[in-house]
């Protein structure tokens, strides 16, 4: 019984320990992971629409639905949007950038878990450049890369089915 | 003099943790697609050997010998997120690079077999010496899994095509390929450690 008592007081000294160890390094940290975090989306944002100055957040509950793009002059010139489709072995993230006339600007894979040299071809930009200039709608002109048609196809329907969703939402803003 | 130097170097060759000692061979199989991804599991991994190694001797008497193991994983555990939150903090580019490698090393086995077998019963110089020398055994195994695979899997080191219009053996890529190597390697060594003998 005795034992019993030592043995849980350490083990719940040594958890207590870890866990005040644990909430410092976590304070000390949080605001820098999270400038991380914006900075690298802010960067991300940027690759996919170079034109654009500014990108502000359109949130619905939290979720960010899709982001509004500004030139310098503080003029709407397009969109950029996450879309999601599920690959041969992970969820691929893209993030796709689209000018006001539905033309598509540039699109980046964002997160992807693809088996190598197969699937993980898709974030290679010889297939990301065939999005520049496509219509959203219907990206009639991309081709899949042989052998690869799974995580092709994930790339593509999640930017087009994505598209179709924002349509609806962006109507009223142009 | 001579011993401490041998705990260094036993982790690397004699008791190699993937060859010879056959532990963590699950991240091993996951890990080992590629060259870049090795080095930074296995350099992730022997951080983590190292503090584990060496704070688990210091407080090797304070713990009771009944419960260690849940204290070992909790210590690790521990140690893992410190890293985890300083690289996202400090290195986002590394950070994406070894992306879910650095979670997964608290269920590393090699990290609390050390503590088990070796830091729990010796002193904290050959206990960081052990850490450090199993860690580079590691690293250097992950290494040679990988170029192999990586070579064979996709036809690149590193990245960079090595040999023109080589065609890639998809099997390479995958777990089932990892396997294959492993277990090819394994085998090997053993021949040779018996030629020795």
């Amino acid at each position: 019984m005795k034992e019993m008592v030592r043995y849980g007081f350490t083990l719940a000294l040594i958890c207590v320990i870890s866990a005040g160890l644990l909430s410092a390094v976590d304070m000390l940290t949080r605001s820098k992971i999270a400038a991380q975090a914006l900075a690298e989306e802010q960067a991300a944002l940027k690759e996919v629409m170079p034109e654009a100055a500014k990108f502000t957040e359109v949130k619905s509950g939290g979720e960010i639905l899709y982001y509004r793009a500004f030139d310098s002059q503080d003029k709407l010139i397009g969109f950029a949007f996450k879309a999601g489709g599920k690959g041969y072995s992970s969820v691929i993230e893209t993030l796709a950038g689209i000018f006001l006339d539905g033309k598509i600007s540039a699109i980046k894979v964002i997160s992807i878990n693809e088996t190598p040299g197969l699937g993980m071809r898709v974030a290679q930009d010889s297939f990301t450049r065939q999005f520049k200039g496509q219509d959203a709608l219907s990206l009639s002109a991309v081709e899949a890369i042989s052998g690869v048609t799974i995580s092709s196809r994930a790339v593509i329907d999640s930017v087009i089915k994505k598209a179709q969703e924002l349509k609806e939402l962006i109507k009223n803003e142009k | 003099m001579k011993s401490l130097i041998k705990e260094f170097t036993k982790g690397i060759i004699k008791e190699n943790p993937t060859f010879v000692l056959a532990l963590g061979l699950c991240p091993t199989l996951a890990v080992s697609v590629s060259v870049a991804n090795g080095i930074g599991m296995g350099v992730a991994a022997t951080f983590v050997l190292l503090g584990s190694s060496v704070i688990i001797s210091l407080v090797k008497n304070f713990i009771p010998n009944k419960i260690r193991i849940p204290c070992f994983i909790v210590i690790i555990a521990t140690f893992v997120t410190i890293i985890e939150l300083c690289l996202k903090a400090y290195s986002p580019v590394l950070d994406r690079a070894l992306g879910i490698y650095v979670p997964l090393i608290v269920v590393n086995c090699i990290v609390l077999g050390r503590a088990e077998a070796f830091a729990c019963k010796n002193n904290l110089l050959s206990s960081f010496l052990d850490g450090l020398g199993m860690g580079i055994g590691f690293t250097l195994a992950l290494i040679l899994i990988s170029a192999i695979r990586e070579f064979l899997g996709s036809g690149q080191i590193l990245g960079h095509t090595l040999i023109k219009g080589f065609e890639p053996v998809f099997v390479f890529g995958m777990p089932s390929g990892a396997l294959l190597v492993i277990g090819l390697l394994l085998g090997f060594f053993n021949l040779l450690r018996n030629r020795k003998t």
